[in-house]
């Protein structure tokens, strides 16, 4: 079974400057890892360099057994929804169609198959009956849903997800849960960066500890303690009790 | 009401009018679509640019006694190019970088076309049209040229709605946003070429960037938003030859017949905006009122 | 919406219905006439009014104080050419303009160049242009031009409208008569002058200057077009020239703004001639004018230069 995500002592640097380094993982389908750290500790970067979008100035990525750019019709990348423009005018089922492209190529129309397929997952995050609204009409949680359903269309091996849980309502971190477990179940392999330690622990098995370099990378329990926190948000991190922390966000 | 229908369709008896009504609603039709994509694009400074950098190419071929279109093609091309490698650039200052091409190209032409005898007459030519000596070989290289543009567009549709809406996503989905920028670029590049004859260089940019402001006050989906380019700038065509048709015949009146209808395209923009306005307060005194009781 | 589109269009229409009897448009000088007839310069107005007296309507494209190189045609400019049989231009490359809007018009006029059988003088070599080199397009200013110029308009008159024959040839006769007594007054005048030295706003005088054997020193305005600048060193070269030969006047054009004119007379220490006095260059003045019909403008001029440098 190939793996998923193989990444070995990967470094990144930038305008001469290293913003990551020593970055180890391994993910097999259906694990999931949550990115953590806090801003600037290189999140991003990490997964660019899973997208093949920044080049590893040493050590490898290897994605779902080739290269980055080679995997990317298999990877979906499913971003900030405050990184995206509301007020675009475009409707909902077009944003989640938007994740077959790639299989409907340049030139073509998407067909019957395209907008079943985007039916189906926009109905899998629960906003099948909004597919006609404009995107900006809907709350945060309910955009980021309909991020995830385009991600559910491309129908990837692997998902790289920005901050989902930021900011949601409720209802849409229940959805979003659910369905990832689905994905999980069903082969898709989950990279998420997020700050909230407990749905760390609602939603992934694995841990990445990032602050430029890798604190700790593995099982949850294992990764994710008292002291690898400390020393990833230096003396801003406080354990409360199991499974949740006090992160001072700067 | 048959008064007002006289003073609207009276004008386009002439052959010439005619002609230039053809050449305008193309134009029309042409720069309403292509100016929703540079607004979604947030292309509005790269499409000023790119117009004062066309200038050069057009001032060569008119003092070199060539066709305008093809010295515009070519010059089109060319900054469309080095704009767009440049945007993707991050070591240059986009803003300094633009402005900088957009004089020192514009000054070039400037130079180059005042060492031709006539040159304030010839500037005023190339830089705001002579939409009412347009012939037919115009309006067929017009028409061209808008089929190839919009055919861009519809070509890779998709990829621009993704590319415009999220362009991390689009690189994640492996898409080239260098050769994406380039192809709208291009695009832009060609609504310049189109535009030289009837409106010139200078007034082109109103054209792309006044109609979509106004649709984007009063419609918020894709089709829509096009649709009401469209329909905005051919409204803008018509009255603006007509009215400078009118003060030129009926008052003895010089209206630039070009500037006109960038006039006519400010003044719809400024009364939808200013009824917009208008309403937005009304709804929120009313909403108020309602709180309140 | 809808809202927003009939206030544009009623607001639009209020102001077409205001002016519609307001009535301040051009027209031909006389809509009934059996002959037609658009010209380009003023001068060229005159002498189709003189040529055709009643039999002519005329259109005059250029307005007196209107520099024919900045000329834009508007939608009256293009109904009248198409309802003319005969269009009068200059020809010498003044009227680049004139063939696009000719073609784009679809007149079925004929075109006359008053030019035709005139001997053009070249231009200074600094001011040609490669490209449209036709010489200095200011032939009127020689009244043996002048004869030339309305014989050909007699001409297209005639081929136009057979039935005006004698007229024109009548009109033709005396105003030949008038042009001769003209040159012969003028040449009179500036024969009389010890010091024929001119300087001028701009080169327009080039044929006035060889006809009665002046003496051009330089010019302000070096090229024909009026929007050129002089640069530092020219300046200076036309200065130390006017002082060198002893200029006593330098003369502004009445088209032109007169601050050049006058900065350059400070530095050299000579009289300015300018205003209602100034030269006209470039075509006729304003009705009421002296310079408002060809003969009268030509003796403003000569009368002008003579007591000026005398």
């Amino acid at each position: 079974m190939t793996n998923a995500l193989h990444v070995h002592d990967l470094c990144v640097t930038y305008d001469r400057e290293v913003v990551l380094r020593d970055v180890h993982a391994l993910l097999q389908p259906g694990d999931s890892v949550a990115l953590i750290g806090p801003n600037g500790a290189g999140k991003s970067t990490f997964i660019k360099a899973i997208l093949g979008l920044v080049p590893a100035s040493s050590g490898f990525v290897e994605v779902l057994g080739t290269t980055p750019a080679k995997a990317r019709p298999l990877v979906a990348y499913v971003p900030q929804i405050d990184h995206l423009d509301a007020r675009f005018p475009i409707s909902v089922q077009q944003v989640a169609l938007m994740g077959r492209y790639r299989r409907i190529g340049w030139l073509r129309r998407p067909g019957r198959v395209d907008r079943a397929a985007t039916l189906d997952a926009l109905e899998q995050v629960g906003l099948a009956d909004r597919a006609n609204d404009s995107f900006g009409v809907l709350s945060g949680g309910q955009r980021q849903r309909v991020l995830i359903a385009r991600a559910i269309a491309q129908d990837a091996k692997l998902l790289l997800l920005d901050e989902p849980f930021n900011g949601v309502d409720s209802v849409t971190q229940d959805v979003l849960i659910e369905v990832l477990g689905r994905l999980r179940a069903a082969g898709t392999a989950v990279v998420m960066a997020t700050h909230d330690i407990s749905v760390a622990h609602l939603a992934c098995g694995h841990a990445c500890l990032l602050n430029r370099h890798q604190v700790a990378f593995g099982r949850l329990d294992d990764a994710l303690t008292a002291d690898t926190l400390k020393a990833t948000y230096g003396h801003h991190a406080v354990m409360l009790a199991e499974g949740t922390a006090l992160l001072s966000t700067h | 009401m048959l008064g007002i229908i006289r003073f609207l369709t009276e004008p386009f008896a002439p052959a010439y009018m005619q002609r230039s009504l053809v050449i305008s609603l193309l134009l029309a039709a042409l720069s309403g679509v292509v100016g929703v994509v540079v607004q979604l694009r947030r292309l509005s400074f790269m499409t000023d640019a790119l117009t004062h950098s066309v200038f050069p190419g057009i001032a060569i071929a008119f003092v070199a006694g060539e066709s305008l279109f093809v010295g515009a093609l070519i010059a089109g091309a060319v900054a469309a190019t080095l704009l767009t490698f440049a945007a993707r650039s991050t070591r240059i200052d986009q803003d300094a970088f633009m402005a900088l091409v957009l004089a020192s190209l514009f000054s070039i032409g400037v130079i180059v076309v005042s060492r031709h005898r006539s040159y304030s007459a010839d500037l005023t030519t190339l830089l705001f049209g002579r939409v009412l000596a347009v012939d037919t070989a115009d309006i067929i290289t017009t028409a061209a040229v808008a089929v190839v543009a919009l055919g861009v567009l519809v070509a890779i549709r998709k990829e621009l709605l993704l590319r415009a809406f999220d362009e991390t996503g689009a690189e994640a989905m492996g898409y080239s946003l260098l050769r994406i920028d380039l192809a709208v670029n291009l695009v832009v590049a060609l609504v310049v070429v189109a535009a030289v004859r009837a409106v010139g260089t200078a007034l082109v940019v109103a054209l792309l960037i006044t109609p979509a402001a106004t649709a984007r006050l009063l419609c918020s989906r894709l089709q829509s938003l096009m649709i009401s380019a469209v329909a905005i700038s051919a409204l803008a065509a018509w009255l603006g030859l007509v009215i400078s048709y009118d003060a030129s015949v009926h008052h003895g009146i010089r209206l630039a017949a070009g500037a006109t209808i960038v006039v006519v395209l400010t003044a719809l923009f400024a009364v939808v905006a200013i009824a917009q306005a208008l309403r937005t307060g009304m709804a929120r005194r009313r909403t108020l009122a309602a709180v309140a009781t | 919406m809808r809202r927003l589109l009939v206030m544009a269009l009623v607001a639009t229409s209020l102001v077409a219905a205001c002016g519609a009897d307001a009535g301040g448009s051009r027209q031909s000088s006389n809509p009934d006439a059996p002959l037609q007839v658009v010209t380009t310069t003023t001068v060229l107005t005159d002498f189709a009014a003189v040529i055709g007296g009643e039999r002519v309507g005329i259109y005059g494209l250029l307005k007196p104080n209107v520099d024919p190189h900045d000329y834009e045609p508007a939608p009256a400019d293009l109904d009248a050419i198409a309802k003319a049989r005969v269009i009068v231009k200059n020809g010498v490359g003044l009227e680049e303009w004139l063939d696009d809007t000719i073609r784009s018009s679809g007149t079925k006029a004929t075109v006359a160049d008053a030019s035709e059988g005139v001997t053009v003088r070249d231009l200074p070599a600094a001011d040609r242009d490669a490209a449209h080199d036709h010489g200095d397009p200011h032939i009127w200013h020689d009244p043996r031009n002048a004869t030339r110029m309305v014989t050909t308009i007699a001409a297209a008159f005639t081929a136009a409208d057979p039935a005006g024959a004698s007229v024109y040839a009548a009109n033709l006769a005396t105003y030949v008569a008038a042009l001769r007594s003209l040159d012969t007054e003028i040449a009179a005048d500036i024969d009389t002058l010890a010091n024929k030295k001119l300087v001028t706003n701009h080169d327009a005088f080039g044929y006035f200057v060889d006809r009665y054997g002046l003496t051009f020193v330089g010019s302000i305005i070096p090229s024909f077009d009026t929007s050129a600048d002089l640069s530092a060193s020219d300046l200076r070269n036309l200065v130390t020239a006017i002082k060198a030969e002893g200029v006593k006047a330098v003369f502004s054009e009445s088209s032109l703004p007169a601050k050049t004119a006058a900065s350059i007379a400070a530095d050299a220490g000579v009289k300015v001639v300018e205003g209602d006095d100034a030269l006209y260059g470039d075509g006729l003045g304003p009705a009421g004018s002296d310079g408002a019909t060809y003969l009268t403008m030509m003796r403003h001029n000569a009368q002008t230069i003579a007591s000026s440098l005398r």
